[in-house]
């Protein structure tokens, strides 16, 4: 539709005219603006409780000068609204940068003019809503059908159909389209009074497709069996203990308690407990820590769609690109906006991110993973003699000043004398991040491998992000118990 | 100004192009949001950012005679789009499956509430270069700090309208403003060179409230009393939770377990539990929309019923009616919606939500609670939250100090509590005349006998 995609045109002569407004006004600007569409469908106890179409469109305008920004989000982008806008945006900017302390200029960058389109096999914007809604069904008749301890299922569809253009002082022009598609799984299964909740979720960008993946298959049939094994699982000892993470809490403590620290925003903003330890050894010599959240890491794990995590270029038109933060224990690089990029003296690395072309771009990580090494998971267990195996992930968090983390496990089974004992709910660990990471002494191999993706939360926005690694074992860690 | 659009004259398209589906259409509902909104942000104690925003969009509900419903939302305000977003929505509708707990959505009402300042005329005119005061003031009070060595911050103010037109005649527009100041303070302990965080937020609608001058204070009291952590060995022990730590460990817990869907799925640990005592004496906690002023108050909410003061748990006793229903969720139970729909913007249908979420102090001075505790803890904040089906509860206390003889002494480091609400809910032995508003949420101090504690110190 011609009217659809007017917000997505930019002819030359409108570029020209916004180049001339800015110069000698300010030193740097982009523009992101957007077309999107998609379906929300919500089934519980197999009854619809949501089916949602939208289409939705939006505009901002991004404006820099001598360490000032000014940012304008608008309602409606028409060619007048944006040349009238663009010189709002440019007081911004200058609003800002006549108040602020920093001083510092935005790193000249190359012009990209490259689009990217995702190679989506099923459209989906060509499959129905009554395809979308007879899977949404399927996985609650599972749920449901699964069990007679089972009380309550919720099953959650989400898809959008994104055309995005990018623009800046530069000369970049980047069109893009994506898709991106979830599904979320939620069960509560009940005995003798208890109630018990299994989770999960699958994330990508990609076509229609990735629902007929093993993962998406069997989500509601894992969410399942988790809420009937927690039935039966006890509330943990508090305690010190060994304790060996699966793959998606070791992504969870490799994100949450390593990776925000390496935020150069929260670098800058002195909330970082890695301030001046760049070239430090701060792990075990066997801890290596990549972000690489380029597209084609799915298809390194054998599967057919790009990871939930990754993109394109950032939305600050930075292509996406790896970095190694953590190289043989030794600190090697931050990840970094335009901006810290350009005030630390680095090469921006892709990680300037935002949720919506209304929320302005921060410093995020993308598809953030522990390097395998050599232990097999049998082996690990079998070398501990009071322990406790975490596996799933219900949430985690760290306060980034001190590095003292907290995360909640979803399932854990204790271990006596290197066997496995009873299931555990609710276990509870944390520690400080720098304590930890030279308290690990197993790293899992390439088959203990895994990433788990989910949506990050920073300074309002939530964004989709993966996370990963092998099972790895730590020892001493602190376990909140209830008894 | 951007364009204006008549959102009358829309809703009137849209619900004219809805007759043409009346043979499978229960009811409609049309709703509009607009927020239109201004910006400061503060990162390492100097002004980073301004922006100014605004967003505007139309959703539609649309609800069969089977009781199905079809949802369509978008921010294209043009009859092209209203057009094409009744009949999406009338698809979705026809796609879903019969719903017999579905009753109808809320009809006409007589008479609304009459709550005051919920509008400020100064934060609609309000320019951006006119709010850097605000925000100038946090950077000069950081700056004079000796132990502060950088700050994160905000001002933020907003005007929103929302109307909502239903098929049933139900036709309500209102206009709410908005102001908020948070602070997020570092410190640093100069010899030891360990550092903390501390924060604090003031939200309100009537911008001559707005109280810089507090707000960094209290950042910068809470980030101090956390430097210098210490580890504990585990032991059993009285807490004192300050306002913010009763908001996190009882009133955020207690909403989310009240939330009439979560119940009526039976997700959560108060389940059964109504009419009953839930904890001691000591608990007594109301959702009130009608308070002059407050953030959470409204005339109406999300569907456009009549907002109220509703007890929830009076003297420890779980209230028979003591849920958060809005009308989907109380026709299902046959009965009145007790007008806590909420939804984030356009483009969500209603769920359900607080309003002001009060446990209601005490008589004591907060001093008092703590002068027969030999050795206890002071929980302010914790990032965990309890289980919510279970009540358990194992979390860090991400800033707490050790209690000695009555006094506040060191910060925590590495320290967990674990409990169960429901236990946890009858130990609450005493609260203070003194109370903190956060946002939506009102507490005083509550004092909570012999509780586990976890110590990392071997």
């Amino acid at each position: 539709m011609a009217e659809d995609n007017e917000l997505l045109l930019f002819p030359d002569d409108l570029i020209d005219q916004l180049h001339d407004k800015a110069r000698n006004k300010v030193e740097y600007w982009d523009i992101r603006a957007g077309l999107s569409k998609g379906n929300t469908i919500e089934f519980s106890d197999e009854k619809s409780k949501e089916i949602t179409s939208y289409l939705l469109t939006g505009c901002s305008i991004r404006t820099f000068n001598e360490g000032g920004w000014g940012f304008r989000v608008l309602k409606s982008a028409s060619k007048q609204n944006l040349l009238d806008e663009f010189d709002n945006a440019i007081k911004l900017a200058k609003l800002s940068s006549s108040l602020c302390k920093f001083k510092f200029h935005i790193k000249e960058k190359d012009a990209l003019t490259q689009d990217f389109k995702i190679n989506s096999k099923r459209k989906l914007e060509d499959v129905d809503i009554t395809e979308k809604i007879e899977l949404v069904k399927g996985h609650e008749s599972i749920a449901s059908n699964y069990s007679k301890l089972i009380k309550n299922t919720r099953t959650i569809y989400l898809d959008s159909h994104v055309n995005l253009v990018f623009l800046d002082a530069y000369g970049t022009k980047v069109n893009q389209e994506l898709e991106i598609l979830r599904l979320f799984s939620s069960v509560y299964a009940q005995s003798k009074g208890i109630i018990q909740n299994g989770t999960n979720s699958i994330g990508a960008v990609g076509g229609f497709e990735v629902m007929n993946t093993e993962k998406a298959i069997s989500l509601s049939k894992k969410s399942s069996e988790q809420a009937i094994n927690l039935l039966n699982a006890k509330s943990p000892l508090g305690g010190s203990f060994r304790v060996i993470l699966d793959s998606k809490l070791t992504g969870t403590f490799i994100h949450e308690a390593l990776g925000h620290a390496c935020e150069a925003d929260l670098v800058l903003n002195k909330e970082s407990i890695l301030i001046g330890k760049i070239g430090e050894k701060i792990a075990i010599e066997d801890v290596s820590v990549i972000d690489d959240p380029r597209f084609g890491q799915g298809e390194k794990l054998n599967l057919p769609y790009e990871l939930f995590g990754c993109y394109f270029i950032d939305e600050e038109g930075t292509p996406a690109q790896k970095t190694v933060i953590i190289k043989h224990g030794v600190l090697q690089n931050f990840i970094h906006s335009l901006e810290t990029a350009s005030r630390m003296n680095h090469d921006p690395n892709g990680h300037g991110r935002a949720n919506s072309n209304s929320s302005k771009p921060q410093v995020r990580m993308g598809f953030t993973f522990l390097e395998p090494k050599d232990w097999n998971l049998d082996e690990m267990i079998e070398d501990t003699k009071q322990g406790i195996l975490c596996e799933d992930f219900q949430y985690g968090y760290t306060d980034p000043t001190t590095g003292n983390f907290q995360f909640k496990c979803r399932i854990s089974t204790k271990i006596e004398n290197g066997e496995k004992k009873e299931n555990l709910r609710d276990v509870s660990f944390g520690g400080m991040t720098l304590d930890v990471l030279k308290k690990i002494s197993a790293i899992g191999n390439e088959s203990t491998f895994n990433y788990s993706d989910g949506i990050c939360g920073k300074g309002g926005q939530g964004i989709r992000v993966c996370d990963g690694g092998p099972y790895i074992r730590i020892d001493d860690l602190t376990v909140g118990g209830l008894n | 100004m951007e364009h204006e659009v008549d959102i009358y004259q829309l809703a009137t398209h849209g619900f004219n192009t809805l007759k043409k589906h009346e043979s499978s259409l229960k009811c409609a509902e049309f709703f509009f949001g607009l927020n239109e909104y201004l910006n400061i942000e503060i990162e390492e104690n100097s002004i980073k950012n301004s922006e100014i925003g605004s967003d505007e969009g139309v959703s539609i509900r649309a609800i069969g005679r089977n009781g199905s419903l079809g949802f369509s939302f978008t921010n294209r305000l043009n009859k092209r789009s209203i057009d094409q977003m009744v009949d999406n929505s009338i698809k979705m509708m026809q796609s879903g499956t019969q719903d017999s707990d579905f009753i109808n959505l809320p009809q006409p009402f007589n008479s609304y509430p009459k709550v005051n300042d919920l509008y400020d005329n100064n934060i609609q005119s309000l320019k951006i270069e006119d709010s850097i005061d605000y925000v100038k003031e946090l950077i000069r009070i950081c700056d004079k700090d000796d132990l502060a060595i950088s700050q994160s911050a905000n001002f933020t103010a907003s005007t929103s309208r929302n109307i909502i037109l239903n098929t049933n005649k139900l036709e309500v527009d209102n206009k709410e403003s908005f102001c908020s100041i948070s602070s997020n303070v570092i410190v640093k302990d100069k010899i030891k060179g360990h550092t903390s965080f501390g924060f604090d937020f003031q939200s309100e609608r009537i911008l001559k409230k707005i109280n810089p001058m507090s707000v960094i204070s209290t950042a910068l009291y809470k980030a101090k009393q956390n430097l210098n952590r210490t580890k504990i060995k585990s032991m059993r022990a009285p807490i004192i939770l300050t306002p913010n730590g009763v908001i996190s460990l009882i009133l955020k817990p207690i909403a989310s377990a009240i939330n009439a869907e979560s119940f009526q799925h039976k997700r959560t640990f108060l389940v059964d539990k109504r009419n009953e005592m839930i904890g001691s004496d000591q608990i007594s906690i109301s959702d009130n929309a009608l308070i002059d002023g407050a953030v959470g108050s409204a005339i109406f909410d999300a569907e456009g019923v009549p907002c109220q003061n509703k007890k929830i748990i009076e003297n420890g006793k779980f209230l028979d009616r003591g849920l958060l229903h809005n009308s989907y969720t109380a026709g299902k139970e046959g009965i009145e919606s007790s007008g806590n729909a909420s939804r984030h913007s356009y483009a969500s249908i209603p769920s359900i939500g607080i309003s002001n979420f009060i446990l209601s102090p005490g008589k004591i001075a907060k001093t008092a609670l703590f002068d027969d505790i030999k050795k206890g803890i002071l929980l302010e904040y914790t990032g965990d939250r309890p289980n919510l089906s279970t009540g358990d509860f194992s979390g860090l206390i991400l800033h707490g100090n050790i209690i000695e003889n009555g006094e506040i002494g060191p910060a925590l480091n590495e320290t967990m509590i674990g409990t169960n609400l429901l236990e946890l809910f009858k130990k609450i032995d005493n609260k203070s005349s003194e109370f903190e508003t956060f946002g939506s949420y009102q507490a005083p101090y509550l004092r909570i006998d012999d509780i586990q504690i976890i110590g990392s110190q071997t």
